[in-house]
């Protein structure tokens, strides 16, 4: 609860007023000579209880009163998330708002999307403080913070607009709290608008705790309102491109194309899309089943040697993730480089091999004292098994991850204290008769993923006798049953690093059936084709800081376009950029309430569900107060009425009898 | 006009006077017929009757003795009480000083008894004019003081009084009111004529106090702050239960009961009780 004229709350302490009375009252009471003191004591014990008890209701009554007259001055507001918190308006409100591309999803039953709606809830509730407060807007895309002018224009900030991205709550909070801290800001509230998608919230994310601390630590006190904007959505489906390549056929050209199409309803049916190739639109039905599928697309583009396209869908209860787009080209092959000096070489060489037009084209080895930092120069992924990389080698790894390169090591069994990105082998461990079990791994992204048909690596009956243990903190990819790591993953610039705790050797593990190594090399040498590709390929919102200083032009309006928050197929110059929303952002899980609440942890904080039929976030209840002031007179009134009078007849003077 | 107080039950006196008696006497009033015994005197028979119906008749004829009267005054330090009408003492040390005048004046003992916690002077009746200056000295030197001795008093006075007399009772009766009955019904039993004037004060029927009081016990170290505006209804219940039950006791043993609030006038509560006896010696 807010209030318009909070001084007067300053007068909180007259709700007293009545109990002071009262004891004053009681001081003042006259002694009185009495006779007939065997009534009085025998009334005074049978209706003390009694008595007390209606006092103690009329006191009661009469706080009431003075207090809903205090309330009713000072003018409250209240609404559905504003709640009941006793507060005068804030020196500043931050407003944090989630314009990731979940949040244009429809509300079922309504025009307008979540952004729109969260907006005009926060400018209607704002309004009421802009004449107080300092309103300050960070948004979920730029991140930075910008006061601005007044409720209304919240509607109207271009920073406030629909995005393709997707958000990072903790990085909002951070924003905010480096804001704070910064302008040394008085009280302090935070008004969040999200729709609670998981994957902006990361509630898993170490981030929270020290956040939240630092929140804590403010001298200020800092109050944190949410209003989550769940409302139930109409059907919606999304489209995104996990894999595209121009492969050389004997016709020509040839665009092999995968994408990822996941719907929130899982009856069976067909689907539309609308392929677009240069320009040229194509309808193309697809049987659909389930919630979640991988559909595969091969066309033909003769001797082009590059081109972009965009897949789309119809209108549905979110037009921000019908679209996605997709760039070809034949600029270069993937490429490994394996260093070795064991036998196992030739095994990597052909689980690395790069699959040509009319063969395959195993990776090329090398000895580790022979392997040279030019070696790296056409490749895309190393395959690493010997001693990790020292000197001048070490910092030609680190550009070739940063370039986009994927590196993975195998262990080179044993021990040794250097490191690279952080990462280190340790000592070498036996399994016994029973071995080693692989007890969970990342089944929905990165080398160890399931396969298009939804079916998963064999790695729960990988057998694994030996082990070297990875030193170092990394993502886990795979884990072993007893916590130790299998396969972790650093990231380095665009590239990443991986290090795998086995070998496929007999007597190390089971992987030298190539069950799980040669999916899993293949993986890597796709993705860090990206090294050698001209044609930037980002997520809104994770543009590089080299490619924003160009001056890009959209190719499908040919317009100067936005890169960072707006999808779509870019050029600048030869060089090319294709922008898609983050594939979280077509992930439907939300975080529950009750985990959004722990997140905040000690921080003052309310949760406002928005529902379909809410107009306003806040209002004027005077008449509230009035009512209940009005109430509680009545009730005292009615409290102090004269008791029922004893009947006094029988007690006036009576004539003789007999 | 002058009214006698007079006996409403007949009185056991030494000297004639106007108070029926027990006894047959040679008063003018009859009193009944009754056969011949032997050993009856024969001059008391009446030859008329005898005449008419050839029996032996004896007319018998009312005595008239003269009253013996105890007045009993509560001088406890509840009859302290004052009010806007005045103090109840002295208002009851007034119908006490009126009562002998009255009794001595028409030939009658009158005595006084002074109910006080520690002692009871008694002034034993007498019938001389100046034993009216004895009473009403006493009644001068008087004072309200200390708890209610009034019950043991009474009974002792139906032990010690033997003829019967009329014994009226000036006081406020706060007191234990089983205990009261009992000793009002031995009053009774020893067939004494009872008048009980149950003094109080309207402040004590009406309970009207409109902030808090501290209740300072006359009697007693009892002290009460209370809001007399929560606890009248039930101050006045049992003050009801108390006088109802006070007056259908003293109905029951046929004495006669005058409740008397301080703003009534002396004469006209003197006056009622007198004609109220007048009337109830004329239908005896």
């Amino acid at each position: 609860m807010t209030f318009l004229q909070p001084l007067i709350l300053w007068g909180l302490p007259l709700v007293l007023l009545p109990v002071i009375i009262h004891l004053i009252n009681r001081m003042r009471h006259r002694p009185r000579q009495w006779a007939a003191m065997q009534f009085l004591l025998a009334a005074t014990r049978s209706s003390t209880s009694h008595a007390k008890l209606r006092n103690l209701l009329i006191m009661l009554m009469r706080i009431l009163a003075v207090l809903t007259l205090l309330l009713f001055l000072a003018r409250p507001l209240v609404g559905g998330w504003m709640g009941w918190a006793l507060a005068a308006a804030p020196d500043v409100i931050l407003l944090l708002v989630d314009r990731s591309a979940s949040m244009d999803s429809r509300v079922a039953g309504a025009e307008e999307s979540r952004r729109e709606y969260a907006l005009r809830m926060l400018a209607d509730a704002a309004e009421e403080f802009e004449h107080a407060s300092h309103l300050v807007l960070i948004d979920s895309a730029t991140r930075q913070a910008s006061e601005i002018p007044g409720a209304s224009s919240l509607l109207k900030w271009p920073d406030t607009r629909p995005t393709d991205t997707a958000a990072d709550l903790p990085a909002m909070l951070q924003t905010a709290l480096d804001w704070l801290i910064e302008n040394e800001a008085g009280t302090a509230e935070l008004w969040i608008a999200s729709d609670l998608q998981a994957s902006n919230w990361h509630p898993d994310d170490s981030r929270w705790g020290t956040i939240i601390t630092a929140f804590d630590s403010l001298p200020q006190k800092v109050r944190v309102r949410l209003l989550a904007t769940t409302q139930e959505s109409p059907g919606n489906a999304s489209i995104s491109v996990a894999q595209l390549s121009r492969q050389q056929v004997s016709g020509g050209g040839e665009v092999r194309l995968a994408a990822d199409l996941k719907r929130s309803q899982a009856d069976a049916g067909t689907a539309t899309i609308t392929r677009t190739l240069n320009g040229v639109a194509t309808e193309l039905e697809v049987s659909v089943t389930g919630q979640s599928i991988r559909w595969r697309d091969r066309f033909s583009v003769g001797a082009q040697a590059g081109g972009w396209g965009k897949l789309e869908l119809p209108v549905d209860g979110n037009p921000r993730d019908n679209i996605t787009y997709y760039r070809y080209s034949d600029d270069h092959s993937p490429a490994a480089l394996v260093v070795t000096g064991s036998a196992l070489a030739p095994l990597w060489q052909a689980a690395a091999s790069v699959a040509g037009h009319l063969r395959r084209t195993p990776a090329t080895r090398h000895e580790p004292a022979d392997v040279t930092p030019a070696d790296l120069r056409n490749a895309t992924l190393v395959v690493w098994q010997a001693p990790l990389p020292e000197g001048e080698m070490a910092l030609a790894m680190r550009r070739f991850t940063d370039e986009g390169g994927r590196i993975i090591f195998f262990p080179p069994g044993q021990a040794a204290a250097a490191r690279f990105a952080g990462l280190g082998w340790g000592e070498k461990q036996t399994g016994g008769d029973v071995g080693f079990v692989v007890g969970r791994w990342d089944e929905d992204q990165g080398p160890l993923a399931n396969t298009d048909e939804g079916l998963l690596l064999p790695l729960a009956k990988l057998g694994v006798r030996q082990r070297q243990q990875v030193v170092g903190q990394a993502a886990v990819l795979a884990a072993f049953d007893d916590g130790q790591s299998l396969l972790v993953r650093q990231a380095l610039g665009k590239g990443e690093v991986y290090f795998c705790a086995t070998l496929p050797l007999r007597d190390w593990s089971e992987m030298g059936d190539g069950l799980v190594v040669v999916p899993m090399l293949q993986r890597l040498l796709a993705a860090g084709s990206r090294r050698l590709q001209r044609d930037s390929v980002a997520e809104c919102g994770q543009i590089g800081a080299g490619d924003l200083q160009l001056d890009w032009t959209s190719v499908e309006t040919g317009q100067r376009g936005d890169v960072q928050t707006q999808a779509g197929v870019y050029q600048a110059g030869e060089q090319w950029l294709v922008v898609n929303r983050p594939a979280s952002e077509d992930e439907f899980e939300r975080v529950e309430d009750s985990a959004v609440a722990s997140l905040f942890g000690t921080l003052s904080f309310q949760l406002f569900q928005a529902r379909r039929d809410d107009t306003a976030l806040q209002g004027e209840i005077w008449r509230l107060f009035l009512f209940l002031m009005l109430l509680a007179l009545l009730v005292e009134a009615w409290l102090i009425r004269p008791g029922p009078m004893a009947d006094t007849a029988p007690l006036k003077p009576q004539p003789a009898v007999a | 006009m002058r009214q006698p107080l007079l006996a409403r039950f007949p009185m056991e006196g030494s000297v004639s006077g106007h108070h029926r008696s027990p006894h047959r006497g040679s008063s003018v009033e009859f009193a009944e017929y009754r056969n011949y015994v032997p050993g009856d005197d024969i001059r008391r028979l009446d030859w008329r009757v005898f005449a008419r119906t050839d029996r032996y008749y004896l007319k018998e004829f009312e005595a008239e003795t003269n009253l013996r009267c105890y007045v009993v005054l509560d001088c406890s330090g509840s009859m302290g009480f004052a009010g806007e009408h005045g103090s109840r003492f002295d208002y009851a040390k007034r119908l006490a000083a009126t009562l002998s005048y009255l009794i001595i004046n028409q030939g009658d003992a009158a005595g006084l008894l002074h109910v006080t916690e520690k002692t009871t002077p008694e002034i034993p009746p007498r019938r001389n004019a100046s034993h009216l200056q004895v009473i009403l000295d006493a009644l001068g030197q008087a004072q309200p003081t200390g708890g209610t001795h009034l019950v043991p008093m009474l009974h002792e006075l139906a032990e010690k009084a033997r003829r019967r007399a009329l014994v009226v009772i000036l006081s406020d009766c706060f007191c234990d009111g089983d205990e009261l009955r009992d000793a009002l019904q031995h009053l009774r039993f020893q067939k004494h004529d009872l008048a009980l004037f149950h003094l109080l004060d309207p402040h004590e029927l009406d309970f009207e106090f409109d902030r808090p009081v501290r209740f300072v016990d006359m009697e007693g170290s009892h002290s009460v702050v209370t809001e007399p505006a929560t606890v009248r209804a039930e101050y006045q219940a049992q003050l009801k239960r108390f006088l109802s039950k006070l007056r259908d006791d003293c109905h029951e043993f046929n004495a006669d009961y005058r409740r008397v609030t301080m703003d009534q006038s002396y004469d006209e509560v003197l006056a009622d009780f007198l004609t109220e006896r007048a009337r109830h010696a004329t239908r005896a």
